[in-house]
């Protein structure tokens, strides 16, 4: 399982968001650039049609890579309730040729992204990774080289946290009172439900800017 | 790592394996100075698609199978012989196969038995039972020799230990003998240094052959 929020920032808000990161997390970012290919089950194949994720990390000096499975959110009143998502996700990592062994399974390719940005992974009542990423198309099939933003101009902002059927609302907890530190520059929620930038995004970027992120917002 | 044979029991027409031959084989073993040195096991799952209607475009693989392996009960292998592909992921890829729900575990088989150490080769003798069962389906062999881990340079050796071993299982007039199929582990991408890959492939390969024997032994019957 997992907690997630999603919210998106101007390109231009980017530097000031990493500079209040680092001073909040206090570890260093890491560079990010993964190729993200989607595959879905061909019509017939499953009791019901299936989806999952192959990325490809391309900041290692050999690419690694991983395979992905979403599944659905948790449902009920209580989820209802919470500003954070939580959701099954199952990861396993493979060599290079699974994409090959899961189109000789029956999945196709649906689409694919690049996400080129940095991440910072932290502890904070529970481990916490947040990426910063600019989401690009590629216009020729596995084109990383001549990818396009899909959105110019914005980038999208992820927070996630591994957690248990035990541990959630500890998780959901942690995951909530961090997001609550990035609100002057950017609004988190739940995937799918958009927020859209925050109007005080400008003003709290060029104070961060202007002392370098040491003042508490 | 060091390089291994994964060699099946072939049961000579008109015969099947049993508990006997298993237990003359390890007693062999024994005899030609394996010490022994605790149990080995690999576990072997065949997939099978999951379709919403019969008959219709179901081409999917049928020679699927997922493979543990007890000295690396953190990794789990994926492979379809028919098509030449091997894959080695985490165990959680098991996981992430249920969720899909678009392939079920079919039957699931265990390769378990003792270990003996001679020298430089360790040997693995053991019955392949299907899992929560005692019927025996098939005898198999491991060969493994320590100091080489290239596939084409150690070929010699394993030739020479082989023929050695197979001498020494001679005398006991045993109804078969053990086959050793050689993949050719470059259709499948691998390299000559021998991996966990390569044994999965091998026990994928020797499973395909055991369940090809016993059909051949069943059919008369029927």
């Amino acid at each position: 399982m997992e907690c997630v929020v999603q919210g998106i920032i101007e390109t231009k808000h980017v530097e000031a968001l990493e500079i209040l990161l680092q001073g909040l997390c206090g570890v260093h970012r890491e560079s990010l650039r993964v190729h993200e290919l989607c595959l879905k089950s061909v019509p017939n194949l499953g009791l019901v049609s299936s989806e999952v994720r192959l990325l490809c990390d391309l900041e290692q000096p050999e690419p690694t890579w991983t395979v992905r499975h979403i599944g659905g959110a948790m449902r009920g009143a209580g989820a209802e309730q919470i500003s954070v998502l939580v959701r099954t996700m199952a990861e396993s990592k493979v060599s290079k040729n699974a994409l090959r062994l899961f189109y000789a399974l029956g999945y196709k390719l649906d689409h694919e992204l690049l996400r080129v940005g940095f991440s910072f992974l932290f502890q904070r009542g529970a481990q916490i990774t947040v990426t910063v990423s600019s989401v690009n198309k590629m216009l020729k099939l596995h084109a990383t080289d001549e990818a396009v933003p899909v959105t110019p101009g914005i980038q999208l902002v992820e927070v996630t946290s591994p957690a248990s059927s035990e541990n959630y609302n500890e998780v959901v907890a942690a995951v909530s009172s961090f997001c609550e530190y990035l609100a002057p520059l950017l609004h988190l929620s739940k995937p799918g439900v958009s927020t859209g930038v925050v109007p005080t995004a400008a003003a709290a970027a060029a104070s961060l800017m202007s002392d370098g992120g040491g003042t508490a917002l | 790592m060091p390089i291994k044979w994964i060699l099946h029991w072939q049961p000579n027409p008109g015969t099947t394996v049993n508990s006997q031959i298993l237990s003359e084989v390890s007693q062999c073993a024994e005899s030609i100075n394996g010490v022994k040195e605790g149990r080995w096991k690999t576990t072997l799952s065949f997939y099978k698609s999951m379709v919403r209607e019969q008959g219709i475009g179901n081409d999917f693989p049928r020679d699927f199978v997922g493979i543990s392996l007890a000295e690396q009960p953190g990794k789990y292998f994926l492979v379809i012989r028919g098509q030449r592909i091997v894959v080695e992921a985490e165990s959680s890829i098991q996981m992430i196969m249920e969720k899909l729900q678009s392939y079920k575990t079919r039957v699931a088989l265990n390769f378990e038995g003792n270990q003996y150490q001679l020298g430089d080769f360790q040997l693995r003798v053991g019955k392949v039972v299907p899992m929560h069962s005692e019927t025996l389906r098939g005898i198999v062999m491991e060969m493994e020799y320590v100091p080489i881990s290239s596939w084409e340079k150690s070929h010699q050796i394993m030739g020479e230990f082989f023929d050695l071993w197979k001498e020494a299982l001679l005398k006991r007039s045993l109804p078969g003998h053990f086959v050793h199929i050689e993949p050719n582990f470059a259709e499948y991408g691998l390299p000559d240094q021998y991996g966990m890959q390569h044994t999965a492939i091998q026990y994928a390969n020797i499973t395909a052959q055991i369940v090809a024997t016993s059909h051949a032994v069943q059919a008369p019957r029927n």
